[in-house]
């Protein structure tokens, strides 16, 4: 219950964002059901934004699938992290609980005192549903919405893209410089090899921002302190 | 597309790698240079998918993108909080697709 309470301000972003994914996965033609399965199945809030976006493009399965798996393959690091944390628990608790693993859960817990993973499965549980809550309201609210409003929630995504990297972008030049680099590369790229540009230009852009952004940049200030709070558990350890 | 397999295949290439730190609770070590690689991936991403995919949000109208994401990106600046940034940023687009059609110019 205490972790119920402790997720309730991730909730706050994730229903205005759950209803605009719904809005963007809707106008790429999923069904209402096959929207709603996939915040409770996959659950990965960019990772589904770049689903229904490449779909909408009319990506191949394929590219799709593995696009996803390059761009959520940081919850494994992340889940390195929290079950080196929290106190031994079950397989038949951590097996159903890593599929929690979002970047406000993992930051948040990260930072906390506690190591109960009880605590942890209450915030990130909580942030699922919000997530799933949204898609539901999403799907059946866009149905009623005049068409104005439901064409400008198209741009909450973006909006929410936007807002995650203008905080990073202030604090690095570096960084900076490594955006403006990425979205020329997806751009150009995508003259050459269409759909492909965006894994390319994800994965060429990391590469090329471990040699321009400064290994104290890369990560912002929670995260940052998360990942000390990982590090020192393995040196106890 | 099958969508049903399309679904099946994303939750199963996003669960495997939440589930197998869970599985081996010993420590998996990555070396600091992939780490890096790896926390540098969410802003080339969201580079990615900003741009040119922002300029489409609206086919017909290719600045009504730029204006949510100018509108988003400032108030961004001003550390205003992330749920705010999203509703506001549909409220001022509700209001350019009201005034447009008055301005003939614009479309």
């Amino acid at each position: 219950m205490h972790g119920l309470r402790l997720g309730i301000p991730i909730t706050f972003g994730y229903i205005p964002m759950g209803i605009g994914y719904a809005a963007l996965a809707i106008k790429a033609g999923l069904t209402p059901f096959e929207t709603v399965s996939m915040s409770v199945l996959i659950y990965a809030g960019a990772g589904q934004i770049m689903i229904a976006t490449m779909l909408a493009q009319g990506a191949t399965l394929f590219n799709i699938v593995l696009t996803s798996f390059v761009l959520n393959f940081r919850y494994f690091v992340m889940n390195t992290c929290i079950y080196n944390k929290v106190d031994d628990a079950s397989l038949a608790v951590r097996i159903p609980s890593s599929h929690l693993a979002v970047d406000e859960a993992f930051a948040m817990f990260m930072l906390m005192e506690e190591s109960s993973i009880w605590t942890y499965i209450g915030l990130a549980g909580i942030a699922w549903l919000s997530w799933i809550f949204g898609a539901i309201i999403g799907v059946i609210v866009l149905n009623v919405l005049p068409i104005i409003v439901a064409n400008s929630f198209n741009i909450s995504l973006y909006a929410l893209f936007v807002a995650l990297l203008v905080p990073a972008v202030k604090e690095s030049k570096e960084l900076a410089i490594l955006v403006v680099i990425t979205a020329i590369l997806n751009v150009v790229l995508q003259f050459f090899i269409g759909n492909w540009s965006l894994i390319i230009a994800i994965l060429l852009g990391a590469l090329i921002g471990m040699y321009i952004v400064d290994d104290d940049t890369v990560l912002g200030d929670e995260y940052k302190a998360a990942d000390e709070t990982c590090s020192n558990k393995e040196v106890q350890q | 597309m099958n969508i049903t397999l399309l679904i099946i295949l994303c939750a199963l290439v996003t669960f495997i790698p939440r589930v197998i730190p869970a599985i081996f609770m010993e420590r998996l070590n990555f070396s600091p240079k992939f780490e890096k690689f790896l926390n540098l991936i969410p802003y080339t991403a969201l580079a990615a998918l900003i741009c040119p995919g922002v300029l489409t949000v609206d086919p017909n109208l290719w600045y009504i993108g730029l204006i949510g994401a100018v509108i988003a990106g400032g108030l961004a600046w001003k550390k205003v909080p992330l749920g705010a940034i999203v509703i506001l940023t549909v409220i001022v687009l509700v209001a350019v697709y009201l005034i447009v059609p008055f301005f003939p110019v614009l479309i």
